[in-house]
């Protein structure tokens, strides 16, 4: 009976909360300086299960000197393959 | 000492023979300038010479108080009620007699010229009169005398004299004189007679007749001067009503003061030059500027009492415009066309009754109608600030500024969004420009308000003035974006080349940052045309075969304008297909899923009926519902809102649609049935409002509510914290805290107090004394 179907949806990522540890801002959205969300501002995950936005989380870790550790929780950051 | 007086009576009764002006005859003729001589010598010697002109003018003044007025007057009083035409042969003869007496005058007048050469007594009455002459003395008593007593009648008669002159004149002078028309009309244009018995000539002549000999007495001026001034200007506002009024595409300056210069002033110096001796032709010439000036401002006001029509109709009207222009800068007219333009628009676009769009459109013609008629932009400034007003106070003036600014139909607005500047919004102050030339500087004309920059005025264009309508962009933009968001839902179209170009240009205008929202959302259109392609491609390479082609339309829910929310549970096959397209995409893009929003999008179906198969093109709801009739017939709506989880009102909308379509049918009180036969039934055709125009969005009211939401959240805290708070502290507050960002609205107090009274009756809020505290 059917023939074709333009279904609408919205995106999400699959993590476990709302908005970025670092610049608060929704997962969904980009962090400050994107302009455009998703694959061009992805997330990315911590061995310790914590996600940031990639852009967010490099800052970071740029900005640390001695030890690399997760913003949340403090553990050594390493990125979850 | 006798003998002395008997020569000074004899002398002096020789000066008043010879001096007495008309009726009595002059004696002893054979050397009377001798005799006149020697009498004045006598008085000469006695030294009373100067008492002549005294007692002479004494007498004339007498003469023409008890004779001449009474007489003169009697030719238009003596009979009672008079035709037109006698009038006028009434009017020759009184001018005649009074040209006899002045000729009867005209020797004792030389006589005393001579005679009194070079001494001007103080007091005397020619000192009195200030003219130079004795003559102009007489015709001072003649102006002075009779004319103080006019009779009735005698101004229209005299009118009448002149107009029927100036008829004969015009009609013989003009050009259009068609040779053919002459046996057809019986009525000669010039006297209104028939043809046969046409007056026209002996009009003419009797009017030539008058003037001359009132010119000879020399009060020409003094009886036609107002006469022939009412009739020209008569003629002149009549000429102009005839010819302009109404007409707005060419351009009539020209043609008028060439009207000007050949018929009126031609008429002009019939009457008053030729071999006049009182009056110069430069007389005229100064009467030119004066009637031209006339005819400038009468044309000026006929055009401005048009003018809203003129503006509705620009730019086809731009040569009215134009002469509106040259002729405001001759006459002083701009408060009296800023007042009428003011007022006209008020009483006619300024009502309940006006589309809005149509206000629109009549702002945007006399933007630029004014534009051209003064570019400093103060009129345009002046007449637009009630349209302005009006507009702000209208609901969907944003909508429709949209709306035109994007629709293929009207290109006014998408030419000016090309031209592309950056918006000029009046906060924006401007400093004193140098570039500016400063040859070229004028002031700003007198009505201008000092408050704001001239520069911000001229500079402005159109898309900056309609948004500065609300003087945000914000608002605009986020108009915009709603728009977009409705037509990418309802068309589901994923070419999308046109919007982005339109996207384009509203970021030259309206800044990059402004847009990003819009951006991201047309990327969204074109990523998902993207992953449809390669869905597809992956479903082929498989040999996968679906009943149902399923696209989506994949958004990112953080850039988009709320959704309008509906609840409802798709049916089972419908849902499965969904399930397959989110698993794919999870496939395709790591970590990301879907949330399908199941009551938008867009479903191509094939009905098979008994008889036919009909396509139609539905939301899924639509097709949900349907679909369930494919399992059992009938069905009732409690049935229907359980299997669908949606709420029965809502459900009858959408059923209402199929009812109309004729597919279902209510067989009994909320009990459907699908009707599979067409034949011989009579459908409950419904008229019900399109469904399909409902936005997919939210609607503002729905926005503006959840952001309040927000807000709410913020006051709870606050009033937790501080106990009680009057609205400004917790108004300021909120600015502090929520209303900072680009995306956020504005919230004026106003609207906080009206939130905050619907807390209070919800009793979720008390409200005592001036501030507002958290019920305990």
């Amino acid at each position: 009976m059917n023939q074709g179907w333009t279904a609408v949806a919205t995106w999400h990522w699959v993590a476990n909360d709302e908005n970025c540890g670092i610049c608060r801002m929704a997962f969904d959205g980009c962090c400050p300086d994107c302009k455009l969300p998703g694959d061009d501002c992805p997330l990315v995950w911590g061995e310790c299960s914590h996600c940031f936005h990639i852009h967010c989380i490099v800052k970071w870790l740029n900005s640390q000197q001695v030890h690399q550790l997760c913003p949340m929780c403090r553990q050594d950051w390493k990125f979850k393959e | 000492m006798a003998a002395n007086t008997e020569a000074l009576n004899k002398a002096w009764k020789t000066i008043v023979d010879f001096l007495s002006p008309g009726g009595r005859p002059i004696l002893e003729v054979s050397f009377p300038e001798i005799q006149f001589q020697s009498a004045v010598d006598i008085l000469v010697q006695n030294g009373i010479v100067n008492i002549i002109e005294d007692w002479f003018f004494e007498n004339v003044q007498r003469d023409i108080r008890q004779r001449v007025a009474p007489n003169f007057w009697n030719y238009y009083t003596s009979t009672a009620c008079q035709g037109a035409s006698e009038w006028s042969d009434n009017l020759l003869k009184a001018v005649q007699f009074l040209h006899q007496v002045s000729e009867e005058y005209k020797p004792s007048l030389q006589r005393l010229e001579s005679i009194s050469s070079g001494t001007h007594p103080k007091n005397s009455l020619q000192t009195f009169c200030g003219v130079q002459k004795l003559s102009d003395v007489l015709i001072t008593l003649f102006k002075a005398i009779i004319f103080a007593q006019v009779p009735n009648g005698y101004q229209e008669g005299l009118d009448h004299f002149y107009s029927e002159a100036f008829k004969v004149f015009n009609d013989t002078n003009s050009d259009n004189k068609g040779g053919g028309n002459e046996e057809v009309e019986r009525q000669c244009d010039g006297c209104g007679e028939n043809t046969e018995v046409c007056r026209c000539a002996q009009i003419m002549d009797r009017f030539h007749t008058v003037n001359r000999l009132l010119d000879e007495v020399g009060i020409l001026e003094e009886v036609s001067g107002t006469s022939a001034t009412a009739l020209v200007h008569e003629k002149i506002q009549q000429h102009v009503e005839a010819q302009c009024k109404g007409r707005f595409e060419t351009s009539f300056l020209e043609s008028l003061e060439n009207w000007l210069d050949t018929k009126v002033l031609g008429w002009l110096n019939l009457i008053y030059t030729g071999n006049r001796t009182h009056i110069g032709a430069d007389c005229i010439s100064s009467f030119r500027g004066r009637l031209q000036h006339f005819l400038y401002k009468t044309y000026a006001q006929v055009q401005i009492n048009e003018f809203f029509k003129i503006i509705i109709d620009f730019p086809e009207s731009a040569p009215a415009v134009q002469d509106l222009k040259a002729c405001l800068e001759k006459t002083d007219m701009r408060a009296q066309l800023i007042s009428t333009l003011r007022s006209s628009i008020e009483t006619r676009l300024l009502h309940p009754g006006v589309n809005t769009s149509d206000i629109l459109t009549a702002y945007i013609s006399a933007i630029r109608a004014l534009r051209v008629l003064d570019p400093a932009g103060v009129i345009l400034e002046l007449v637009c600030d009630p349209v302005r007003k009006y507009l702000r106070c209208r609901d969907d003036t944003v909508r429709c500024i949209v709306s035109s600014l994007t629709d293929d139909g009207s290109s006014e607005l998408l030419d000016e969004l090309i031209k592309g500047q950056p918006l000029v919004l009046d906060e924006s102050g401007h400093s004193d420009d140098e570039d500016e030339d400063w040859e070229k500087w004028n002031p700003d004309p007198v009505d201008a308000d000092p408050a704001t920059a001239s520069k911000s005025r001229r500079a402005s264009d159109i898309i900056s003035m309609l948004v500065n309508i609300y003087g945000s962009k914000e608002l605009f933009v986020n108009e915009y974006r709603t728009l977009l968001a409705d037509r990418i839902l309802t068309n589901f179209n994923y070419e999308i080349g046109r919007e982005i170009r339109y996207l384009e240009h509203l970021k030259l205008r309206f800044g990059e940052s402004q847009l990003h929202y819009c951006e991201v959302m047309l990327k969204d259109v074109a990523d998902s045309k993207r992953i449809n392609a390669r869905i597809k491609e992956e479903k082929a390479q498989r040999n996968e075969q679906d009943v149902v082609e399923v696209n989506s339309m994949i958004l990112s829910a953080q850039f988009w304008p709320a959704f309008r929310e509906e609840k409802i549970t798709l049916p089972e096959e419908m849902q499965k297909l969904l399930e397959a397209y989110t698993k794919k995409f999870e496939a395709l893009k790591g970590n990301r899923t879907l949330q399908w929003k199941s009551h938008l999008g867009l479903m191509n179906i094939d009905i098979e009926l008994k008889d036919r198969t009909i396509n139609f093109k539905v939301s899924p709801v639509h097709a949900a519902i349907i679909m369930q009739f494919q399992e059992k017939n009938k069905w009732t709506v409690e049935e229907l809102s359980k299997t669908l989880q949606m709420p029965a009102t809502a459900l009858r909308r959408k059923i209402a649609y199929w009812q109309s379509q004729g597919l279902l049918k209510e067989e009994s009180n909320d009990t459907f049935v699908l009707v599979e036969d067409h034949r011989g039934h009579t459908h409950d055709y419904l008229m019900t409002e399109d469904d399909e125009t409902e936005s997919a969005m939210a609607s503002t009211q729905a926005q503006k509510e959840e952001e309040y939401q927000i807000y709410w959240s913020y006051i709870v805290g606050m009033l937790t914290n501080l106990e009680s708070l009057p609205i400004e502290r917790i108004h300021s507050m909120l600015r502090m805290f929520t209303m900072q960002g680009a995306s956020t609205m504005e919230c004026t107090i106003q609207e906080l107090k009206q939130f905050l009274d619907r807390k209070v009756k919800e009793q979720q809020l008390m409200y005592s004394g001036g501030v507002y505290r958290l019920p305990k």
